[in-house]
């Protein structure tokens, strides 16, 4: 049953105009998916999944619908075409409805016949070997939550009324290793991973290494006493204090006045220090395409440069809603939504000190490892009070561990108090940043 | 539309090289979204995701494979390709299970036309804009599922059923000048549009808005550690978060939990019992069998402070050679099942909730949780404050915002020190090992004498907070 996933979207597209739709879109997606996970040597987990499906969008006189299917059949396509119509009738009409026009697309290499090629014995023993490299780390590391290898291969393909019809195939592979450490009854947890393009990129012994030492570092933390301190987050917790971020940087934020942003184009809204960039068309980036959710060419767009607000990203209707053009950020979760404004490969531009040197100048401050709760930050008013872990710096040094603590804040003085970037730009997953430190933070613990 | 021996078939050849246990999951789900947004409807979304995994288990190693394919062709595929194993189960006939209770839906989805769906999302959009000339934004969104399941295994379970849920939730911002502020509630149940018989969107959407305008005036919270009481209105997010996950076997079993080993022990205070009853008609984590057929049953985890059992898929259970107790859940078909929980709580005790408030002399009231995370390692939890007050002399003081709870779940459980009469739900969609489930929890009004609220305010907590308020 596998259909050409052009041809399917072509028949949906030839028979919403039939049916009289203005404007017609459908994107369709079949993925292939190896998980395979392993405990203290054996096979734990080891799935293979073919999924495919169909999101038809149409606009009847400036109305939206949208429908999507599982069953790619043409009777099924028919019928969802039929849904996405009735559902159009319902919505509130808007003028600033479009597609985009046919462009040229940037040519990537986003697949690596590797990943497919590599029989699955070899993949789960690159789990077996990660988390062994775990063990032998510190004998104080005793539990393997779980040990996978990941991977997964994609085809889409859209077509609209306006003459776009294209597709492509992306792969990528990945390692992820979660752990428990363990000493005088006390457990604390630690993971990594690592997501790549190429196969060969995968190093499932330093992943390993990684968690572990995550974990057993932090044996033995206590809460520290409250106080207004300066703060280092680590790459991963920097990385997710920037996708909180995320939305406020978006068209639509703007446009529905959820944006502290908003109206602050020009301005200085950080620390000369912070530049941050989102990138679809990055070399080696997981999230990128020759375009996106709506058949727009992938692009570079910078958000923050030197502090200074440059701009937000847009899809094709808030683009048209705010005058300007798609920044090629229509994000579809899948294909079962809408493409809705999103960030593709987000991160913050690395800086040129060491780690070392911005822990080093530190006398007491708070490293930060591992927050809780990142989830319910506001992104609207920028509000965010998080538990956090991590390790205390005493004259410079990593000293000892923390955890049982709060810290809190407002986004928007968290960015101009950035005093230092550094050179280590990490990614995880599509987002990514550096260590980043920040003066004046309340941190409450005893 | 799949009959007994087609499924005992693909049993049959996912069992063909070996293996101890195999099951298929079919699954087609219908659903429905509606948003409003900027004063108008911007999405009628709707879709129909059919599919099925099949799981095979073998050594205790699961094999799992899932396709859009519901062909005799197709299920076979999947079934070979999880076929790779030696010495095998045999297929048992398969046959009905007895329905241990019903779930009865009087107004389904499919049976109400979408327009009067939209209707109660305009309707509620109105009456949010309505409550504050400073409210600046409202998104109403509604949503309905139907999720037809077919499941069958080697032991000769085979269930057919269907889960009907709707959710409704509203999302207020208000503004004044600088400062933004936003106000959420949510309802949902399984259920079909009768829900809003017994809770009105329009009431909602009020609530929503109230929260989000009062939010504008309050003062940062205070930081430090404090009394806290938790309101009965408040719902479950902490018994969710800092017990629930720790009490789930297969965190137990990795030694994972700080509950693992203390069956028969003491967890808690007298006087604190911990259920989960996914029986529980119209809530939002209820289903009458669960993802591998099992039925949906009562569990009592905690009795009066005593630990007395966890949550059960049927692979945990047979790890300890016992039978499952109705808690292997998955996302959809493609995801294997694990033990999850469906509705949790705390059990109501004596005392008044008014009581409770009244014995504290300066702390923190929660009446409404916002999201939460846990380490069930080691038992450390954070959640959110959407609504919380100042307890000043045993009364109700000012409005606070920005707080979040940070403390440790054990810890917490063995520290209550008075339990409430009353009990308020609240709903969600709880995510664990990459997969989201609809849950709800529920918890009386709780005196937990001392937590650490985290927020804006730097210093020593309430020293500092009374300083201020001068």
């Amino acid at each position: 049953m596998k259909e050409d996933l052009l041809a399917v979207a072509e028949t949906a597209v030839a028979e919403a105009r039939r049916n009289g739709a203005t404007l017609a879109e459908a994107y369709a997606v079949r993925r292939y998916e190896v998980t395979a996970e392993v405990r203290h040597g054996k096979v734990e987990t080891l799935k293979t999944a073919c999924d495919q499906g169909l999101g038809i969008r149409v606009f009847d006189r400036q109305r939206a619908g949208f429908a999507f299917t599982t069953n790619l059949a043409r009777e099924a396509v028919l019928a969802t075409v039929a849904r996405a119509l009735a559902n159009a009738a319902q919505t509130a009409p808007d003028k600033y409805y479009a597609l985009p026009e046919p462009e040229a697309y940037p040519v990537l290499e986003l697949t690596d016949p590797e990943i497919k090629m590599t029989p699955v014995e070899n993949k789960l023993a690159l789990a077996r070997r990660m988390e062994d490299a775990a063990l032998a780390f510190d004998p104080r590391v005793k539990v393997i939550e779980s040990s996978s290898y990941q991977d997964s291969e994609v085809e889409v393909a859209i077509v609209n009324t306006l003459g776009i019809a294209a597709s492509y195939s992306s792969a990528a592979c990945g390692l992820f290793v979660s752990l428990a450490a363990e000493e005088d009854g006390e457990s604390q947890t630690g993971f990594a991973l690592a997501y790549h393009r190429r196969y060969r990129e995968l190093d499932p012994e330093a992943v390993g290494r990684e968690a572990a030492a995550r974990a057993v570092r932090m044996l033995g933390g206590k809460p520290c006493p409250s106080k207004r301190t300066t703060v280092i987050l680590d790459p991963y917790v920097a990385t997710g204090l920037l996708g909180v971020l995320a939305p406020a940087l978006t068209g639509e934020a703007v446009q529905k006045g959820r944006s502290f942003f908003a109206g602050k184009e020009g301005q200085e809204v950080a620390s000369p220090l912070v530049t941050i960039v989102d990138d679809g068309a990055l070399a080696g980036g997981l999230a990128s395409a020759p375009f996106d959710g709506e058949g727009v060419p992938a692009g570079r767009t910078v958000l923050v440069e030197c502090g200074v607000l440059k701009g937000f990203v847009h899809n094709v209707y808030t683009a048209r809603k705010g005058g300007t053009r798609s920044t090629g950020n229509g994000i579809r979760a899948s294909f079962k939504s809408t493409p809705e404004v999103g960030m593709t490969n987000f991160y913050l531009v690395p800086g040129s000190k060491r780690r070392e040197e911005l822990i080093a100048e530190v006398e007491d401050g708070f490293y930060v490892t591992e927050v809780m709760g990142l989830h319910t930050a506001n992104p609207v008013s920028g509000d965010f009070s998080v538990g956090a872990a991590g390790l205390w710096i005493s004259n410079g040094e990593l000293a000892r561990p923390v955890r049982g603590v709060a810290i809190a804040g407002n986004l928007k003085d968290l960015l101009t108090h950035v005093d230092g970037v550094a050179d280590d730009l990490r990614w995880f997953g599509s987002k990514g940043a550096p260590t980043v430190r920040i003066r004046d933070i309340a941190v409450s613990g005893r | 539309m799949f009959t007994k021996e087609l499924l005992a078939e693909v049993l049959a050849a996912a069992l063909a090289g070996g293996g101890d246990f195999a099951d298929i999951f079919i699954e087609e789900k219908m659903i429905l979204g509606i948003s409003c947004e900027d004063r108008k409807i911007e999405r009628v979304h709707s879709g129909t995701d059919a599919g099925a995994g099949v799981r095979l288990v073998k050594d205790e190693g699961t094999f799992y494979a899932y396709t859009n394919d519901l062909t005799r062709e197709g299920l076979l595929a999947a079934a070979r390709a999880v076929g790779r194993a030696a010495n095998g189960a045999e297929v048992r006939d398969l046959r009905e299970l007895p329905r241990g209770i019903r779930l009865v839906i009087s107004q389904p989805p499919g049976a109400v036309p979408t327009e009067k769906k939209v209707a109660i999302v305009l309707a509620a959009e109105k009456a949010a804009r309505a409550v504050d000339g400073r409210v600046r934004q409202v998104i109403v969104s509604y949503g309905d599922v139907t999720q037809k399941v077919t499941i069958a295994n080697s032991d000769g379970v085979y269930v057919e059923d269907e889960r009907v849920r709707t959710r409704f939730a509203v999302h207020v911002v208000a503004a004044d000048r600088e400062v933004l502020q936003t106000g959420y509630e949510a309802v949902g149940g399984f259920a079909g549009f009768e829900l809003f018989e017994q809770q009105a969107p329009e009431d909602v959407a009020v609530a929503a808005a109230r929260r989000a305008v009062a939010l504008l005036e309050a003062q940062p919270a205070p930081s430090g550690r404090m009394p806290v009481v938790l309101a009965g209105e408040a719902g479950g997010t902490m018994v969710h978060e800092a017990c629930g996950h720790g009490l789930e076997a297969d965190l137990v079993q990795k030694g994972l939990s700080v509950y693992a080993g203390k069956i028969g022990r003491q967890v808690a205070a007298k006087g604190v019992t911990v259920v989960d009853d996914a029986t529980l008609p119209g809530r939002y984590g209820s289903y009458a069998f669960d993802d591998e057929g099992e039925p949906a049953r009562r569990v009592v985890l905690i009795k009066d402070g005593f630990l007395q059992d966890y949550l059960y898929d049927r692979l945990t259970a047979g790890r300890e050679g016992r039978s499952s107790n109705g808690h292997g859940r998955r996302e959809s078909y493609q995801h294997k099942p694990i033990p999850r929980m469906g509705n949790t709580y705390i059990a109501p005790g004596k005392d008044d909730p008014e009581d409770i408030i009244k014995s504290v002399k300066r702390g923190l009231l929660v009446r409404k949780m916002g999201g939460g995370q846990v380490n069930t390692t080691n038992g450390d939890f954070v959640f959110e404050v959407a609504e919380g007050y100042l307890i000043e002399d045993g009364a109700v003081g000012p409005m606070v915002r920005g707080a979040t709870l940070t403390g440790n779940g054990p810890e917490v459980l063995r520290r209550v020190e008075m339990v409430g009469k009353d009990l308020g739900f609240t709903i969600g969609t709880c995510g664990k090992d990459g997969q989201g489930v609809p849950v709800s929890d529920a918890q009386p009004t709780l005196l937990i004498p001392e937590l650490v609220v985290g927020g804006t305010k730097a210093g020593n907590g309430l020293k500092n907070c009374r300083i201020r308020r001068l």
